[in-house]
């Protein structure tokens, strides 16, 4: 089912009380008695598992799993899958300007990315009474699986063409894979980016920022909104850049002080984070969870009508639900007061 | 300063690996001593990357190109580093512990400590405790320097510590922890020495802890 998605953007920054859209969708492990293992390779699971995820949580919008192994393996790497835990990335794929020139963009599909296509296809037809969004790598986070996160960054001085041959390829599959995520019936994407978080400004503005531009303008529509995420701690020194991406929101982690970013992001945008994952969701307790979300929300939505309070990132598998639960309740207590 | 000396840190903190290397070679002709080049070229280069990386005035690439300068001039020094009977400040072990593969902050506190002049033994990821345990009783580490990024693998960290006082260990080594999950609460809930939240602070603790032993 489409939806007008630029209206529902607008109603959210208009509402009088505020909407909660966290990075929610793996704590679904624990509902369903799953493993992580088996509901990232299985459609049918992890379509459940969001609605499962609606069905207890008021979040503005479902948010489908923040796997961000499964695009490289498309390119042919290993994902390598540790108990409890998102699966990771290890061994670059590319490691000379030659094997840069060489890589092959793989055809949406390969790997498991189908069986995430399909996950949202089938989202979409058990949650309909909020947008359905898919999460996606960024173009430079994505490149730095192929090519090594430490050695890119090198290679960035070193070779930058082929970093940039890398980074077009990683574009072209994800402005694809959007695409299809869009056909399947998804109301927009987050893209995730955080290794460009890790960045000097004037890196992330040659090696980042015009990717994830190819990739907003690829997708955007009245019926499909982009939001940009990126849980780096160099992001104050960025915004600049970031904001030049285009997307319709921006989503930050907790390593930066959220209140002095939300003023710079414009009013018709939204501007979301960034409760802790790890410190609160995953190791807090509900109480400290309360208080943080009380304190995020004192801090970033006085004057900011198009701040969202979110997680700060994607919220682990095995966070437990009294503390997920608090955090709702918290934006409750927040509305009331 | 000697003018050569004041190069070789400018270049190294620009991350020109091949003429760092050429300079340090320049000064090794020119007589210079090589703890001189090393003290005030090579390791004064990486100490204001390391103060600039605290202040968020370079970043990550930035440092991972200096130090790799850093390390092809240390190259060219290591022949006449035993011969001018130069010594590290001390001995570390660091890895990430078994089950995480996560290596970018653990690799930065490497380059961070090589840069005060630590030798530092890097075991990789995925590290098992006794790897941590066998490697600091044969090479005789003053400190073991544990990183993590999961919140499912730093209780592993523990794992450690139980191994160093179960080994007989505690006593010789300072156990250092650090990564996004893990916090000062943490540290001292687990029985570690020292938690610090960046890579330069990591690096001023080592030297804090070596320096007090």
């Amino acid at each position: 089912m489409k939806r007008d998605m630029k209206a529902w953007k607008a109603d959210l920054i208009a509402s009088k009380t505020k909407r909660a859209m966290p990075i929610l969708s793996f704590p679904c492990v624990s509902l369903m008695d799953i493993t992580v293992a088996q509901l990232t390779s299985d459609p049918e699971l992890q379509a459940r598992g969001m609605k499962l995820v609606t069905d207890r949580a008021p979040t503005a919008a479902a948010v489908s799993m923040m796997d961000l192994s499964v695009e490289a393996e498309a390119f042919g790497a290993t994902a390598h899958f540790m108990p409890g835990e998102v699966p990771t990335v290890k061994e670059a794929l590319v490691t000379t300007p030659e094997e840069a020139v060489a890589l092959q963009v793989p055809a949406v599909g390969a790997g498991r990315t189908g069986k995430y296509v399909e996950a949202i296809r089938q989202a979409c037809q058990l949650i309909t009474d909020r947008p359905v969004l898919a999460g996606v790598i960024g173009p430079y986070s994505l490149a730095g699986r192929l090519m090594g996160v430490s050695d890119i960054m090198i290679q960035c001085y070193d070779e930058p063409e082929a970093v940039h041959t890398v980074l077009q390829k990683a574009t072209d599959f994800l402005a694809a894979y959007v695409l299809a995520y869009k056909a399947a019936g998804a109301h927009g994407v987050v893209i995730a980016e955080p290794l460009a978080g890790l960045l000097s400004p004037i890196l992330a503005e040659e090696f980042s920022e015009p990717y994830v531009r190819q990739m907003a303008q690829a997708a955007k529509s009245d019926d499909f909104l982009v939001i940009y995420h990126n849980c780096g701690n160099n992001t104050p020194v960025m915004m600049d850049s970031i904001l030049r991406t285009g997307c319709d929101g921006y989503h930050f982690g907790d390593a930066v002080d959220l209140s002095r970013l939300v003023g710079r992001v414009p009013k018709d945008l939204l501007v979301m984070g960034n409760v802790s994952p790890s410190a609160q969701f995953l190791s807090g307790t509900p109480e400290s969870i309360r208080e943080n979300t009380l304190q995020v929300m004192a801090a970033c939505s006085p004057g900011h009508p198009n701040f969202v309070i979110s997680s700060g990132c994607d919220i682990p598998p095995m966070s437990p639900w009294d503390n997920i639960d608090a955090f709702f309740k918290a934006v409750d207590e927040y509305n009331a007061s | 300063m000697i003018p050569l000396l004041t190069e070789i840190s400018e270049n190294l903190q620009s991350g020109k690996a091949k003429i760092v290397k050429e300079l340090v070679q320049q000064a090794l002709d020119a007589g210079i001593p090589v703890k001189q080049i090393l003290d005030e070229g090579l390791l004064s280069g990486m100490n204001i990357i390391g103060k600039k990386f605290k202040n968020n005035e370079v970043f990550v690439p930035e440092v991972l190109v200096a130090a790799r300068a850093m390390n092809h001039g240390v190259a060219v020094l290591k022949p006449h580093l035993v011969d001018a009977n130069v010594q590290a400040i001390g001995r570390v072990c660091i890895g990430t512990v078994q089950g995480d593969l996560h290596d970018i902050g653990k690799n930065l506190v490497k380059m961070m400590m090589e840069g005060k002049g630590i030798e530092v033994i890097d075991l990789g990821t995925d590290v098992p405790p006794a790897t941590f345990i066998d490697t600091a009783r044969e090479q005789g580490c003053q400190i073991i320097c544990l990183s993590a990024l999961l919140t499912t693998t730093m209780g592993m960290m523990k794992e450690v510590v139980d191994a160093a006082e179960k080994a007989g260990l505690r006593d010789q080594v300072k156990i250092m922890v650090g990564g996004a999950p893990v916090t000062d609460a943490f540290c001292e809930q687990i029985g570690a020495d020292a938690y610090t939240p960046d890579a330069a602070s990591a690096a001023d603790r080592a030297v804090e802890l070596l320096s007090a032993s």
